[in-house]
């Protein structure tokens, strides 16, 4: 059979879910994205606040007019102002906060990006712990196939079974080998999601770790307040709210004019001294005052308050979902672990000792053999979705470790200028 | 003459050598026979054990009989068959007992099963019978929940003379209605038992009382009229001795009720409604639990066989002997027509009377031959237990993962049907001490549990002493001594073979 090499606990290391969570946090690419991001907004920040520069004008005024004693003479004034801005209302500072606002969205947003990562790593990680159990469990049920291959070969030589039935059990035999070809290649695949997560290079390795959760099961209250109260993505769309309302304040000002003074001296060719020059301008806010844009912004600070509905009830859609899933495999799996298996062990045993007391045969004790090995599966299968589920539950529903780390604005926000404000 | 039991009382307050005198007076021996054998310094062939009992004692008849050793050539102590097959005595047909017929009939014996008491009540006896669950020890810790009367299945005996008055009172202890028949009874009909056709039935807890002259003499038994009841077990014997005792008079009266089950592996419940059965029993006790017959070498011997298996006939087979088949259940067959054999069918709810001279000392097996019924299940014989390597203890010793399978097939599966001899279940020490416990197997080979299985007993003949050393003494006998005495003296001791010592 065509088949990878696969590893086994003694030739390779062992890792649990703690060093994997570890490396990830040093080494995901969309953490360290969504750090940047944060630092990019205070960035902005520190942009939107600066204090406009002062203008340096020279000023030539009439050059080559005729004066007195002076044909073309280098003008009536020569001389050098000084202009500044003066940015009334508070503009600057409204700015800065926005922007600071905003860098806080993104510090909730890069809290949600960890959160995917060590999701994700933990659901990957639960999925290759699965798997791990799976591959042991597959190869017991190979053996289980080899017996009843030997078996019906012994009926076969004493009249007890026919020629198709042997050939059925070479069939059955060699679909347990494949199980375990497949089991040990999903594995392998689950082990190398889970190391493209964490973000390093490790070639082979097996997990190890308990996959039946400890402690009490989460209820669907707990688990949903949980998600209302700490949600991060609930929190981004929360202080996104905080930076839209700054937002209108800031845009509310825009109309009030700035002052721009001037001021300089120079000298007067006509009348051959120096002379002072002083300009002060302001705009007369007589059609534009800015009520586009502040009905812009209030709109957008409107859309936010939906955002923030509309988050909380998507989450309550995932988690109805999420958390259903959670709450069957938890009951399948603890209903396996507390009765289905211990059955099954107990029918394998009981029917392993009537054949020593020569009362049954050993096919019912290899079916017997069959059925307790096959619940051991399921019951892995399903814890497998329980870990899983359980891990978005508590986790915010928040997965996706290497998608990138969103930025705090959605579109259709107020950035087209050069100067952010 | 006390009973055996009295007499096993006796011994054990008695010294052996006291037991001997006993036992020699009794048979009227030389006083060189009541001196216990000194063994010390004897010469014995490699594999045989040490010589037992009195070894020069010779077959004789007690001083107390009439009878003589042989009757127109057929022998007594000896296997043969007589000078004319038209001769009253040919295979030992009318020879007699040492128990005269005035000593009345010899007492009715079926191992395993009590003997119901009575009480007289103004010439009639009064039995108290009750119908109930009961719990049976098929094999030593092997307990089958079977319904049966008064704490016992098969039922207890019930033991009664030709001409006797009898009145027995029935207490329903099961939770649902039963009926009881007293099989092949020519009695007023309205005591017959059959469900409703001539009686109402006896309902939980409710007594009902019959009471009936018994003017016939024979091997009759008692059971539910319920057919799931009868299948779970409700039988008993109802033993009428005949007024004037039969001749010839026997020494032994044994008895012994087969019956068959279906009891699922790792189940104590019968499926009454099976069409299969897979545990067979003798008197409640299922081979090798199945208690010997013991007799002495000479003695004129009747078993009365009943085959109550709900559907399957037995057939009867007795090694060692030719017996002559003397009666039916309902009557005793004329003379005339009574027949020897080897092996007798008996069918269902069918009574066999078996009477021959034990004049072959030795074991020998007393089993249906129909080969499923050799052994208390048929399984399939493939798995660990014909592989070489494997154990099942190993299986059980980690449960959660299993050992690996040799697949590789050995020269020996070049042989068509190959294995088709039946191994033989593991048996625990505690199964292997229960069935060394009682004093019937005492001195039989190291192993005769390995092959009495199923429908099986053993008819042992021994000669007075060994007879008296297994069932009256508490001297130690080794496993195999008896037997191997045996062959010492009647057989080819230079060929004896140990049996191996593997089980205990
Ligand atoms: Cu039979």
């Amino acid at each position: 059979m065509i088949s990878e090499t696969f590893p086994t606990e003694t030739e390779v290391q062992g890792y649990r879910l703690d060093d994997f969570l570890t490396l990830a946090a040093q080494n995901n690419p969309t953490i360290r994205q969504a750090r940047l991001q944060i630092s990019a907004q205070t960035a902005k920040a520190l942009q939107a606040g600066l204090y406009p520069n002062p203008t340096l004008n020279y000023i030539g005024e009439q050059i080559g007019v005729d004066v007195e004693g002076d044909k073309d003479s280098p003008g009536e004034f020569q001389g050098m102002t000084v202009s500044q801005r003066f940015v009334t209302a508070g503009k600057l500072k409204l700015s800065r906060e926005k922007y600071m606002r905003r860098a806080h969205i993104s510090e909730h947003l890069a809290m949600a990006q960890q959160f995917r990562v060590c999701n994700d790593v933990r659901i990957h990680f639960f999925r290759a712990l699965a798997a791990r159990e799976i591959v042991e469990l597959r190869k017991e049920l190979l053996k289980t196939a080899e017996d009843g291959a030997v078996t019906a070969r012994e009926l076969y030589n004493q009249g007890q079974a026919t020629r198709p039935q042997v050939r059925k059990s070479s069939i059955a035999l060699q679909r347990a080998r494949l199980d375990v070809l497949s089991a040990e290649n999903h594995y392998r695949e689950s082990f190398r999601r889970l190391v493209a997560i964490v973000g390093v290079d490790l070639t082979d390795g097996v997990v190890s770790g308990e996959l039946m959760p400890q402690g009490e099961p989460l209820s669907y209250q707990e688990a949903m307040s949980l998600v209302l109260t700490e949600s991060p993505e609930l929190a981004a769309a929360r202080a996104k709210l905080a930076a839209d309302r700054v937002t209108v304040r800031r845009e509310q000002v825009e109309w009030v004019p700035d002052i721009v003074a001037e001021g300089g001296a120079g000298y007067n060719f006509e009348a051959k001294e120096t002379t002072a020059a002083a300009g002060v301008s302001i705009e007369l806010p007589v059609f534009d005052r800015n009520q586009g844009t502040i009905r812009q912004a209030q709109l957008d600070y409107r859309r936010q308050q939906e955002e923030i509905r509309r988050t909380e009830l998507m989450l309550q859609q995932q988690m109805a979902n999420v958390y259903q899933q959670y709450l069957t495999a938890l009951q399948i799996a603890t209903e396996y672990d507390r009765v289905i298996i211990p059955e099954a062990e107990l029918a394998y045993q009981e029917l392993l000792e009537s054949y020593k007391a020569n009362r049954v045969d050993w096919p019912t004790v290899l079916d017997a053999q069959m059925d307790y090995f096959d619940s051991r599966l399921t019951r892995v299968q399903h814890l497998e979705q329980v870990r899983t589920n359980e891990v978005l539950v508590r986790g915010y529903l928040l997965h996706g470790g290497l998608m990138a780390a969103p930025g705090p604005t959605p579109p259709g926000h107020i950035d087209a200028v050069a100067k952010p404000r | 003459m006390p009973s055996p039991e009295d007499r096993r009382k006796f011994l054990k307050v008695g010294s052996f050598a006291a037991a001997t005198g006993f036992v020699g007076n009794l048979l009227g021996r030389d006083a060189n026979a009541q001196e216990p054998m000194q063994h010390s310094g004897m010469k014995q062939h490699d594999n045989m054990p040490q010589p037992i009992g009195n070894a020069s004692a010779r077959p004789e008849i007690p001083a107390s009989s009439e009878v003589a050793a042989e009757y127109e050539g057929f022998s007594r102590f000896k296997p043969s068959r007589g000078l004319d097959p038209d001769s009253d005595y040919y295979i030992g047909k009318l020879v007699p007992g040492f128990r005269k017929a005035s000593d009345g009939p010899a007492p009715f014996e079926a191992p395993d099963i009590p003997t119901l008491p009575y009480k007289m009540d103004n010439g009639v006896k009064v039995f108290e019978l009750v119908p109930m669950a009961v719990q049976q020890e098929f094999h030593p810790g092997v307990k089958m929940n079977v319904y049966g009367y008064n704490g016992s299945m098969p039922g207890p005996t019930i033991e009664v003379t030709q001409g006797d008055r009898v009145r027995i009172v029935v207490t329903n202890e099961l939770p649902e209605d039963t009926f009881v028949h007293w099989h092949g009874f020519e009695l007023p009909v309205q005591y017959d038992g059959a469900a409703t056709l001539t009686q109402n039935p006896i309902k939980p807890g409710k007594t009902k009382v019959f009471e009936f002259d018994i003017h016939e003499e024979g091997t009759f038994f008692y059971h539910s009229h319920v057919a799931m009841q009868e299948a779970f077990g409700q039988v008993g014997w109802f033993i009428v001795h005949p007024k004037r005792v039969f001749d010839p008079p026997v020494d032994r009266d044994f008895g012994l009720l087969f019956q068959n089950f279906h009891i699922p592996p790792t189940h104590t419940i019968s499926d009454s409604w099976s069409m299969d059965w897979n545990w067979h029993t003798i008197n409640g006790k299922s081979g090798p639990y199945t208690t010997p017959l013991v007799c002495k070498h000479g003695e004129r011997v009747r078993v009365r066989l009943l085959n109550f298996a709900p559907m399957q006939h037995h057939p009867i087979h007795l090694h060692g002997h030719t017996f002559w088949v003397t009666s039916h259940e309902g009557a005793r067959i004329p003379k005339s027509a009574w027949v020897p054999r080897n092996n007798e069918l008996v069918g269902v709810a069918q009574a066999s009377s078996f009477e021959f001279i034990a004049n072959n000392p030795g074991d020998w097996i007393f089993h249906c031959h129909m080969i499923h019924h050799m052994m208390n299940h048929m399984v399939k014989q493939v798995g660990p237990r014909m592989r070489d390597d494997a154990s099942v203890d190993q299986y059980l010793a980690n449960l959660s993962s299993r050992p690996q399978v040799d697949a590789s097939r050995s020269d020996k599966f070049a042989t068509p049907g190959y294995p088709q001899k039946m191994q033989g279940m593991e048996m625990s020490e505690d199964f292997m001490n229960a069935i060394w416990s009682r004093k019937e197997v005492r001195g039989m080979r190291a192993n005769y549990a390995m092959s009495v299985k199923g429908l099986m007993t053993v008819l042992r003949v021994l000669p007075d002493d060994l007879y008296e050393l297994v069932m009256n003494s508490d001297q130690p006998v080794e496993k195999g001594a008896v037997f191997a005495e045996i062959v010492r003296r009647f057989g080819d001791p230079g060929k004896y073979e140990a049996a191996p010592r593997m089980m205990m």
